[in-house]
């Protein structure tokens, strides 16, 4: 799942997550749009309860990630969320090790800004009827993303690259749909009580 | 000017994801959690054990290993549909559980030589003493009176080596519930985990605005 907890991962694999973690926030920092900074916290909060809910499916047990939403919403202000987000779980439940937390913020953050960039600039200029499918875009691939980025930690772990692979896909395409739907839901939920929301900002385009 | 400040007072009525996060918190629940756990507790030289997911269900497909105590692999294993399985213990060393489910899950549970020790009493007496009281049962007493005051050291009192692997496997049984309980008890995430973990998100966010609020000054 996307906690990987410690001595899963490789040194090397720590290492280059810490250091693009590290790169990507400093970066998102620098361009942080405070306007946006208090539906950031919103989100982040969700992100943080959403991982408590959880469903046993096949040999593991999933969670939604939400990572795919926040990106579309917030742009580069996701990757502060994020990683807020993800420490408190590790201090609070334990989700996820604190050595690998660089790793586990990586492979949340790229799919992210990934849904930020392809998706986001859609966003102020389709019809209200397609912002459903442009958020249910954001949810699968902000999934699917993750799901590809965990398989190859752990590929490059030496773990069994493609049982690992063929695991984490069969836990991650059910979870794909219900993410894309419930994404999608609060897009169009999000575009009727409050368009401005889906308004996009200079300082946060990816 | 004028566009902006219309802009920032739009932003700033936003019921709207606040319904949204006090959903999710009511959806929730304060007690389901997502880590794979794994316990086994022994009886006799018997190591039985269960792998969950803390408060989401068994975990059935998740693989087995049993390490000993210099870290070989002596047995792999496959859980029963509920999570359950046991292995017989070849010695009464230290054993190491690990459960793995193949996506990056992993949990770890030690089994102490200590506890095994009662399985090996009948056919290996001399290191069975040697686990169940400290002290070696050639030496005088009075320096290990005092650790095991409760229970006279088996060497004088003459008890039937037998008789007492027999009470430790059952208070070993009897406790085992209450060890159950404990983990459990440690499983599950509390109400004040999660708001206070909310409350850091909040805090940090606006600690963040306070920041640029001193920095940039107000915009009024």
């Amino acid at each position: 799942m996307a906690h990987i907890p410690d001595g899963v991962v490789t040194a090397p694999v720590l290492v280059t997550g810490a250091a693009v973690s590290a790169g990507l926030l400093g970066m998102a920092l620098r361009r942080l749009d405070f306007d946006r900074l208090p539906q950031a916290a919103v989100l982040s909060a969700a992100f943080f309860v959403a991982s408590l809910i959880t469903i046993p499916l096949g040999p593991s047990s999933v969670h939604l990630l939400l990572n795919g939403l926040m990106g579309l919403l917030l742009g580069w202000t996701a990757l502060p969320a994020l990683f807020v987000a993800l420490v408190l779980q590790a201090a609070f439940f334990g989700f996820g090790g604190v050595l690998v937390l660089g790793v586990n913020t990586m492979n949340m953050a790229l799919p992210a800004l990934a849904c930020a960039a392809l998706l986001r600039p859609m966003l102020p200029r389709l019809a209200p009827g397609a912002l459903f499918w442009i958020g249910a875009a954001a949810g699968a691939l902000g999934v699917l993303m993750t799901a590809a980025l965990v398989a190859l930690s752990l590929g490059l772990s030496g773990e069994p690259f493609l049982p690992a692979a063929r695991v984490v896909a069969i836990i991650y395409a059910p979870l794909a749909l219900v993410e894309a739907f419930i994404a999608g839901t609060v897009v169009t939920f999000l575009h009727r009580v409050d368009p401005e929301l889906l308004l996009q900002d200079e300082a946060s385009r990816v | 000017m004028s566009e902006r400040l219309t802009k920032q007072s739009r932003l700033r009525r936003r019921p709207a994801s606040a319904v949204l996060l006090v959903a999710l918190l009511l959806a929730g629940g304060p007690t389901l959690a997502h880590k794979l756990r794994v316990f086994a507790f022994a009886d006799g030289a018997r190591i039985e054990g269960s792998a969950y997911f803390a408060g989401g269900g068994k975990a059935a497909g998740t693989r087995i290993v049993v390490k000993d105590a210099a870290g070989r692999t002596v047995a792999e294993l496959t859980p029963a549909a509920d999570g359950s399985f046991s292995y017989m213990a070849k010695a009464p060393v230290d054993h190491l559980i690990v459960a793995e489910s193949g996506d990056g899950h992993r949990a770890e549970w030690k089994v102490s030589a200590g506890e095994l020790a009662s399985g090996f009493a009948a056919d290996n007496e001399g290191s069975h003493l040697q686990i169940a009281t400290p002290a070696d049962p050639g030496t005088p007493a009075p320096g290990t009176g005092t650790v095991t005051s409760s229970r006279p050291a088996p060497h004088d009192a003459g008890v039937d080596p037998a008789l007492e692997a027999a009470v430790e496997r059952a208070v070993a049984r009897q406790i085992r519930p209450l060890r159950e309980e404990l983990i459990a008890a440690q499983d599950a995430y509390r109400l004040q985990d999660i708001l206070g973990g909310v409350g850091y998100i909040f805090g940090v966010a606006g600690l963040a605005l306070w920041w640029r609020a001193r920095r940039f000054g107000s915009r009024r």
